[in-house]
């Protein structure tokens, strides 16, 4: 099944490149609402992800003549796309709004950030990638999660932990380290 | 696994997460389309995580949201038909990219001629960087003389919005992060005169970036990247 689904949205970039729109409302039809949920996931606002989902649509449009195999699956380079512009938004937006909004994202953080740390386990029983998480600590786990799922920068997921900078790189690189090793 | 093999994999890891700095993460997307050993730790790093991303429920965005990415692609250029797809996303900047294809050619003349000149006629530069935009045209040729001077030299008129300036950065070393060269404050020749700093070096990063008027407000590079390009080492 899954083959297939990455079947099916090769086929349909390499339609993009050959200009054919239909291709690009197919992924928008499969993969368009999680790619929302991907994005709304580290902006926390519904209509700024639909505005990234918007943009990346664009961006698939435009590149999907450079999609090949070697790149990785057509799903992950899609949302690859979404993703990175989701960050950028982000790491846009916090230098904006530095000061008043502060506390209130606080409250948000918190909130949306428990979720995150705990959405791993919904990962189907048998998933590689489920089996190599719940091998790792507790704090390199969270800190991977929360880089993966909600955007953290290095120094926001010591904030977040109360460590030392130097603490949460080496937690994230060395549980990243384990996740290579364990998911070859 | 040797080191180095290791350092590819960890690079991609942290790119992939969005835990590189800006400059870092444009140096890595700039690498991927030339170096196969990280493109394969990049792709291999995305399908690891993907699961993750694949849990909530899949489905398609919203009719409306639909109707403004048509609407988008209206106003982007179609593609050619059977050609793959050149077209700026910032569609506003048609035009320009339109003159960067045909002056691609140009370029590559252009430097040869600007290189052999710059050998006789005045100081040796250190380095030379072509800067390219995302389709790969070269459309800026900088020369970091290694005196705390550069000479610039756009080679087609950039349509800069009002209000707004090309500032020139370079990335002397991991540790100092991106450092301005100067503004340019119209698609012509000049030479800035820079902070001091290391000896350029093979390899190091140049780029363009779109900031408000005066400059980065932060010192660092905060808008979007017109053009980037590594340095070479004239023979």
């Amino acid at each position: 099944m899954q083959q297939n689904d990455q079947t099916i949205l090769a086929d349909a970039l390499s339609a993009c490149a050959q200009g054919k729109r239909d291709a690009l409302r197919l992924i928008f039809e499969r993969e368009g609402g999680r790619m929302i949920a991907v994005a709304q996931r580290i902006l926390r606002r519904r209509e700024l992800a639909e505005d990234v989902v918007q943009e990346a649509f664009i961006v698939i449009w435009t590149k999907a003549d450079q999609y090949a195999p070697e790149r990785g699956s057509a799903r992950g380079w899609i949302y690859a796309i979404a993703r990175n512009r989701a960050l950028n938004m982000l790491r846009d937006g916090r230098r904006l709004e530095l000061t008043d909004a502060d506390s209130l994202a606080d409250l948000q953080d918190a909130a949306s950030l428990d979720h995150s740390l705990d959405v791993w386990s919904d990962l189907e029983q048998h998933d590689r990638l489920r089996e190599c998480l719940s091998r790792l600590d507790e704090a390199k786990r969270q800190s991977i999660l929360m880089a993966y799922m909600s955007g953290y920068t290095h120094g926001e997921i010591a904030g977040r932990l109360r460590v030392p900078l130097g603490t949460a790189k080496a937690w994230v690189r060395r549980g990243l380290a384990s996740l290579r090793e364990c998911m070859v | 696994m040797s080191t180095a093999i290791e350092n590819i994999n960890e690079l991609a890891d942290e790119y992939v997460l969005g835990l590189l700095d800006a400059a870092d993460h444009a140096l890595v997307d700039e690498r991927i389309e030339h170096e196969p050993e990280l493109r394969a730790a990049v792709a291999a790093s995305r399908d690891r995580f993907l699961a993750l991303d694949l849990l909530s429920a899949a489905g398609a965005g919203p009719d409306g949201l639909w109707d403004r990415i048509a609407s988008g692609l209206d106003e982007t250029r179609a593609p050619a038909s059977g050609g793959p797809a050149k077209v700026a996303a910032n569609d506003n900047r048609e035009t320009v990219w339109r003159l960067a294809a045909l002056a691609g050619m140009a370029a590559s003349l252009l430097l040869a001629i600007g290189l052999g000149f710059s050998l006789l006629l005045r100081p040796e530069p250190q380095v030379i960087a072509v800067l390219v935009n995302d389709a790969g045209e070269p459309l800026v040729l900088v020369e970091d003389f290694g005196d705390a001077s550069a000479r610039i030299t756009p080679l087609v008129a950039f349509d800069v919005p009002e209000n707004q300036v090309m500032q020139v950065w370079t990335l002397p070393s991991k540790e100092m992060g991106p450092v301005s060269l100067g503004l340019l404050p119209r698609s012509e020749t000049i030479t800035l005169d820079g902070p001091d700093l290391p000896q350029p070096q093979e390899a190091q990063l140049y780029e363009i970036t779109i900031e408000q008027a005066g400059g980065s407000p932060t010192g660092r590079p905060t808008g979007p990247i017109l053009v980037k390009g590594f340095a070479k080492q004239p023979r």
